[in-house]
């Protein structure tokens, strides 16, 4: 079902899949290009999560997706802000679910637990953007000044603060709370549990994994009911 | 642990290129040292580029500058591996 969440910016769209009790997570999709490649994946993960009795909430960021924001007025700050209304917009007992970039943005989110999917920090995000703009020929600043116009960066519009913002979050926040790291095996980088999958948030075009839907539905829910349900 | 030998680095270069590009398990594993990539592999066009880039970047744990991106590095499987086994950390 379609929902809605307000937070201090307006209000935002939010899609809400399985039980209306029992435990809840609400997921922080990745940010850009990988949002689009990974939403039919997410959207399949959300029926298994379901499937398990586990209800699930999808916002919309302010700027994302369907919201009304104009592009250029999206910020790092409010994506935060907007996503901790979010998780206390549905309830009390919210657990966290972030892939990949989303793990830049739930930090202020009071969640139970953190369930992580291949994070990375919102710089590594805004790089591959950079990288994109510049192998297709585009010059692009290191740090744009306050008064330069948003730029075009594949395909998105980055007014100078989100640019900025981003360029300066570095590392994955790891926030108090319980923490679970799910990458792949082809990931050296360390993590409470390996999967066997390719990377759909880098395919050209976007593709679905239903069987890597169902194992990560599995974990999550078996991980919220040791974090208490 | 980060992959430090010749070919656990082709290995990923290899693995990489079929993740991102979605090359089938046979087109992958036919990738050879003179296979041509960018300019003659239609799935390679920028944007997939950026992709492999980065996640070649992400799986041996190196950094690769915009400025050190060419054509040359690009031409063939054999100098996208030569390229990340010099660039990985020892």
């Amino acid at each position: 079902m379609i929902d809605h969440y307000d937070w201090r910016g307006g209000r935002e769209a939010m899609l809400r899949f399985g039980p209306t009790n029992g435990p809840i997570v609400v997921i922080a999709m990745p940010l850009f290009e990988e949002a689009n490649r990974t939403r039919a994946f997410v959207v399949t993960l959300c029926r298994a999560l379901a499937a398990r009795e586990v209800a699930s909430a999808l916002p919309d960021l302010p700027g994302q997706g369907e919201s009304v924001l104009p592009t250029d007025d999206a910020r790092l700050d409010d994506w935060r802000a907007a996503f901790a209304a979010a998780a206390g917009n549905i309830g009390r007992h919210v657990h966290g679910v972030a892939l990949r970039s989303g793990a830049a943005i739930d930090g202020e989110a009071r969640l139970e637990s953190r369930w992580r999917l291949s994070p990375l920090p919102g710089a590594a995000a805004l790089s591959e953007l950079r990288r994109a703009a510049s192998t297709g020929g585009t010059a692009i600043p290191v740090q744009p000044g306050a008064d330069c116009p948003p730029l075009l960066l594949a395909g998105n519009r980055i007014a100078p603060p989100l640019f900025n913002a981003l360029t300066d979050d570095g590392a994955v926040a790891v926030p108090d709370g319980p923490l679970r790291t799910v990458r792949l095996v082809s990931d050296p980088q360390p993590a409470d549990r390996k999967v066997d999958a390719a990377p759909l948030w880098r395919r050209a075009e976007p593709g679905n994994d239903p069987a890597l839907a169902a194992l990560l539905a599995d974990d999550i829910a078996a991980w919220i009911a040791r974090c208490g349900g | 642990m980060l992959p430090d030998d010749n070919s656990t680095i082709e290995t990923t270069v290899r693995a990489v290129l079929r993740d991102v590009l979605g090359l089938s398990e046979a087109r992958a594993a036919a990738l050879r040292d003179d296979t041509l990539l960018f300019g003659a592999m239609p799935e390679l066009d920028s944007m997939a580029v950026a992709g492999v880039l980065t996640e070649l970047e992400e799986r041996l744990g190196i950094l690769i500058e915009d400025d050190e991106v060419d054509g040359e590095m690009l031409e063939t499987f054999g100098a996208l591996v030569r390229f990340a086994a010099a660039k990985a950390p020892r």
